[in-house]
């Protein structure tokens, strides 16, 4: 936390600000990647997205009130960042919401940078086979290492409403995973 | 490229934990991956987009300041403003002025003689022409009718009532009437 503080500190003074976005770039760039990865789908989207996310962290970083950490801070803009990309890219191509969740599996087989074996495959059909919230919190919780709170900060969810959709969906998955 | 069989007979798929590497967990339990070097030109790529778009806002910021923004410009174009205002607003007034001595001028009944006379005066020259024959026809007569009035009166204080029919008369009357 207080190196947080620090970097927050040399963030908001702008003769050491940029010196400070790189540091916050080395520690926070691989991770808003993945977390948005998921959610858009392909690597090319994913790489827009991390830009978007970055450079509206860059602009707003002086009106950061702190309320919450750094850290979920720059989570919840790279997750609005994420929305608006899909929001965007529906009206261009869906329909509607169904086709957005079929079409995500196919987009993500054909995607250049999806190496995924059967199991793999397996893990992604049975994920993608949740709604989008069930889908969102699992991957915040077991892949991006995120606590339930921060992920309540994110998703404006109870923590104990995060905690039973979570271990109901593990359930699900190691059940289906090896069947 | 060839998928990873490598996961297909693992009994612990999901529940080995990959602490601290997170592209390594995600391409071992989701299959994605990234470009190799992706990160460090991905760093690059951040920076150069923030600032390329500091200096585009910074020359959009500037040019307002240099022309629309400018106080000597904002100050001219509000003068200019007011000044076409009220131009427009003593045009429309003197137009009205005028309209408003013609139509007096209509009600008013001239002589025969005053009415041809009025076609041969310059358009310069008609107001004054008008005023004069306002004076002349309206003015001075009702003067002059009211004196013969007076007088009339007068001169019956002073004379018989013999006298008074000889103003009895079709003129008396018509000066009455004027």
């Amino acid at each position: 936390m207080d190196k947080e503080a620090a970097l927050i500190k040399k963030l908001k003074n702008p003769a050491l600000k940029d010196i400070a976005f790189r540091e916050l770039l080395d520690v926070y760039q691989e991770r808003l990647y993945w977390h948005i990865r998921k959610i858009v789908t392909t690597h090319e989207n994913a790489d827009d997205v991390l830009q978007n996310t970055f450079v509206r962290v860059y602009k707003n970083i002086a009106n950061f009130k702190e309320k919450s950490t750094l850290h979920t801070w720059m989570y919840r803009i790279s997750y609005n960042e994420s929305l608006r990309f899909l929001e965007n890219d529906k009206k261009k191509i869906y329909a509607n919401i169904d086709e957005v969740s079929s079409t995500h599996l196919e987009v993500l087989f054909e995607d250049a940078y999806f190496d995924g074996d059967e199991i793999q495959i397996k893990l992604q059909t049975i994920i993608n086979s949740f709604t989008e919230n069930k889908k969102r919190i699992f991957h915040m919780k077991y892949f991006d290492d995120l606590s339930f709170r921060q992920i309540s900060e994110i998703l404006y969810i109870s923590e104990s409403t995060l905690k039973s959709t979570y271990y109901s969906t593990v359930k699900i998955i190691e059940e289906k995973i090896f069947l | 490229m060839e998928k990873s069989t490598e996961n297909n007979d693992k009994k612990n798929f999901i529940t080995e934990s990959f602490i601290g590497d997170t592209s390594k967990k995600h391409t071992a339990y989701l299959g994605t991956t990234v470009p190799e070097g992706y990160f460090s030109k991905s760093k690059i790529s951040i920076v150069d987009k923030i600032k390329s778009e500091i200096e585009a806002n910074t020359i959009k910021s500037r040019k307002q300041v240099v022309f629309w923004m400018r106080p000597n410009i904002k100050y001219m174009a509000a003068a200019s403003l007011v000044f076409i205002f009220s131009l427009t607003i003593w045009l429309q007034n003197t137009n009205t002025k005028d309209n408003f001595s013609k139509t007096n001028s209509k009600i008013l009944s001239f002589s025969e003689d005053h009415l041809i006379n009025s076609l041969f005066i310059n358009d310069s020259e008609f107001e004054a022409f008008a005023d004069a024959t306002l004076i002349n026809e309206i003015i001075i007569k009702a003067e002059l009718s009211e004196r013969k009035i007076d007088d009339l009166f007068l001169n019956y204080l002073f004379l018989e009532d013999s006298l008074i029919e000889n103003y009895t008369d079709k003129n008396f009357i018509e000066t009455i009437i004027l």
